[in-house]
């Protein structure tokens, strides 16, 4: 329970250091405050937007937590995120099944290029996924301003995914069935960390590896199956990001989704059903930011605000404990 | 110039020093032996004023300096300027100290640690292991200088594995095990035989506890040959079922690297491994290997299992708690939480629950109190009574004669012919020191 009194704090204490900011700056904290409640949660418009922003934070934030649990710092979530949505983008013509699945498998791999490195060569993996982004990114400005734009070629960007492929929307809201199956891999997620042998497994390689290889784990295929799974979730993500809500590819598609992710799975203390609630709470503080962008001017990077002070006091404060 | 008196240091649940006295005088050079975590080196920084003392008192005349097992130098910094942060005026022991200690040797590194402990001129000066990485030729080095500084009048204190180098150098030698002084003699009263019994436990008087004759030896289930790695050379052994065999030796003579290699952990070089059967371990180093401290005793029992349920692993680590009696809240305590006796009676219970053919034991009850030692025993013979080889690597003399029908020392890797407990009482302090 302090874990999860402590995640609600700073979660709060985000948001007070917002509003004092603001007061800082000569705006009203309360006016601030209604906006961003407003903006988020206060029509059924505002929770639908919140809650499609939260479905790729959580799969990214379910992404973190796995590879987390493992004790392997995947902090590539960004690369997988669009590397998902690349294969997403070429299977589309498939059908939005094919496209997902081909979403999954392309993070996967690349997470697994810095498992490889890490296997052959005691490459870190924080360094090496962090540099796979940067690699991502320029293959998809790659992408976008030659094989894959549109036709046309008067933007960097692609055409748009066939109609076939999107994501249905949840009858009578605008919101596309990727809310489904983010929160169907939450549980999966949670079912798989507490409830299967390979779970048992995955945690306790995570938490004290040699230990894990005297009780007859075989730690470096462990570390590997579950950066896997972690890429695969995060290319999930771009792959629904992609069939849901874009449906087309342009150099800002990852919009920092698979960094968030870390703020995500970190307030949520590393639980899966844990990082739903997570989500929510930054898919609300980004849509409610775009708010106050609109109406009251201010930049809507408050919300990266937000996500680093509620990092910075998970740190202070110690939570970020990988002890279950 | 030193002295202790009833000193005693707990470190949770391990009582590290336990009541120890000693008296140490100017220009005396003392050889402390021991096994690890006898308490050696606790005793050495509390003498030094790195740790306090739960109880007793220290009184010391003049400034003590320790010498650290690893070195406190910084690396990017010459060798006047690690002499400078330590505020050592004296010149430099090495030729040409404007050179990065990066680019030292090891033995250049261990002559300038050990100066700038000197060029401060202290009353004791305490060497923690000063000569685990010096060649002979540095080792005779290193002694002069020690001599040097006794006949000026500072204390020193040797702290070794090495038993013929402490028998060269020290005066007096003081043998602690198991946090207590164990013995306190002069050099020229000890051979290196005796020394190696003392440090590691007394020689049975009568009988044997275990005779060869007792097992009723099954077939064989354990077999190394000629097996080798970066520390062992060419061990040869067999296990037969029913049968236990203790490997005994100081520590440090490859029996890590051979368990971890039984473990499958480490491959070896060459030789081969042979075993009928499934095979349980108790790994040597029980706070870093044995359990995973923040998981449940349920999940730990679970680890090795094929299959896991959660329910049915409550259940199961429900009973073997029971069984083993272990002294825990339940099955979802936080296995950390537990005693070192109860975690080395957790990892027995899921070793043994599996009834492995083969055993391999190390150090099976390092740093548990008796009765937690005596259960660890009692649960050994069982299973090699119900048709297990067990092999225990141990550093205890008491625990290999007290449970094994056969004994084997290892020294530098390598491995003595096969003794019985009875043929082993006379010899096994000889061939530990290396001088049989």
């Amino acid at each position: 329970m302090t874990r999860f009194a402590i995640a609600v704090g700073a979660a709060v204490f985000a948001v007070v250091l917002l509003a004092i900011v603001a007061a800082m700056f000569g705006h009203d904290p309360r006016q601030l405050l209604a906006i961003l409640i407003e903006g988020s949660v206060g029509s059924p418009f505002a929770i639908q937007g919140t809650i499609k922003k939260s479905v790729p934070l959580l799969l990214t934030g379910l992404s973190v937590v796995i590879a987390f649990r493992a004790g392997v710092w995947n902090i590539g979530g960004e690369g997988q995120f669009i590397t998902g949505a690349l294969a997403a983008f070429l299977a589309a013509p498939m059908g939005w099944m094919a496209s997902l699945l081909a979403a999954a498998i392309a993070g996967a791999a690349w997470a697994s290029i810095a498992s490889l490195m890490r296997f052959w060569r005691g490459a870190p993996e924080v360094l090496t996924t962090i540099l796979l982004n940067f690699t991502a990114l320029h293959l998809l400005g790659y992408a976008v301003n030659g094989p894959l734009q549109e036709r046309g070629a008067q933007y960097p960007q692609t055409d748009s995914v066939p109609g076939g492929a999107w994501l249905g929307t949840i009858e009578s809201t605008d919101l596309h069935h990727g809310a489904i199956i983010a929160l169907a891999m939450a549980i999966a997620a949670w079912w798989l960390l507490y409830r299967t042998r390979e779970g048992l497994r995955l945690r306790a390689t995570g938490f004290n590896p040699s230990a894990s290889a005297w009780a007859g784990i075989r730690v470096n295929a462990q570390i590997a199956r579950a950066m896997a799974f972690s890429g695969a979730l995060a290319g999930l993500a771009g792959g629904i990001e992609l069939l849901g809500v874009t449906h087309r590819l342009f150099e800002r598609f990852a919009a920092g989704y698979g960094y968030s992710g870390i703020a995500v799975a970190l307030l949520a203390q590393l639980h899966p059903i844990g990082t739903a609630a997570s989500a929510l709470f930054f898919g609300a503080l980004v849509t409610g930011a775009g708010e106050l962008q609109r109406s009251a001017g201010i930049s809507s990077s408050v919300a990266v605000f937000g996500q680093a002070v509620v990092i910075l006091t998970l740190i202070v404060f110690g939570s970020f404990r990988r002890n279950d | 110039m030193l002295r202790l008196a009833h000193v005693t240091k707990r470190f949770g649940a391990t009582l590290a020093v336990d009541d120890v006295s000693l008296d140490i005088g100017p220009g005396e050079i003392v050889g402390l032996v021991g096994e690890n975590g006898a308490g050696k080196t606790t005793l050495m920084r509390m003498a030094a004023g790195e740790i306090a003392t739960d109880s007793g008192t220290i009184d010391v005349e003049g400034t003590v300096e320790l010498v650290h097992q690893h070195f406190m130098l910084v690396g990017d910094f010459t060798i006047a300027e690690n002499l400078a942060l330590w505020g050592v005026t004296s010149e430099s022991p090495l030729p040409d100290p404007s050179r990065k200690v990066n680019d030292l040797s090891v033995g250049e590194k261990a002559n300038l640690e050990l100066a700038k402990a000197i060029g401060r001129n202290p009353r004791l000066l305490i060497l923690d292991e000063p000569t685990s990485v010096l060649t002979p030729v540095e080792t005779d080095e290193l002694f002069r200088v020690m001599r040097e500084i006794a006949s000026r009048g500072t204390a020193v204190v040797f702290i070794s594995h090495k038993l013929p180098e402490v028998l060269a150098i020290a005066q007096r030698i003081v043998v602690m095990r198991r946090g207590k002084i164990v013995a306190l003699t002069t050099a020229a009263e000890m051979t290196a035989a005796q020394l190696a019994e003392a440090m590691m436990g007394t020689m049975p008087s009568g009988a044997p506890a275990v005779s060869a004759g007792d097992a009723r030896r099954g077939r064989r289930a354990l077999h190394l040959s000629s097996l080798t790695g970066a520390r062992i050379d060419h061990v040869t052994l067999t296990v037969h079922q029913n049968e236990i065999v203790a490997i005994v030796g100081v520590a440090g003579n490859g029996q890590d690297e051979l368990a971890a290699m039984l473990r499958g952990l480490v491959k070896p070089k060459s030789g081969a491994i042979e075993i009928s059967g499934s095979v349980g371990h108790i790994p040597p180093d029980r706070t870093r290997d044995g359990l995973v401290a923040q998981m449940t005793i349920a999940e730990n029992m679970a680890l090795p299992s094929p299959r896991w349920s959660r329910a049915a692993a409550i259940r199961h680590a429900a009973q073997l708690i029971e069984l083993y009696s272990i002294r825990a809240r339940g099955p979802l305590q936080r296995a950390g939480g537990l005693s070192g006796g109860n975690q080395q009676k957790v990892i027995l219970a899921r070793e043994l629950d599996r009834r492995p053919e083969v055993l391999v034991a190390s150090e099976p009850t390092r740093g548990l109190d008796i009765e937690s030692t005596r259960f660890v025993h009692a649960q050994l013979r069982a299973a090699a009574a119900a048709g297990a080889a067990v092999l225990v690597i141990t550093s205890d003399l008491d625990e290999a004669f007290a449970l094994a029908h056969a004994i084997q020392v290892i020294y530098r890797g390598r491995l003595s012919e096969r003794m019985s407990a009875g043929e082993a009482a006379s010899r096994v302090g000889g061939l530990m020191a290396g001088v049989a």
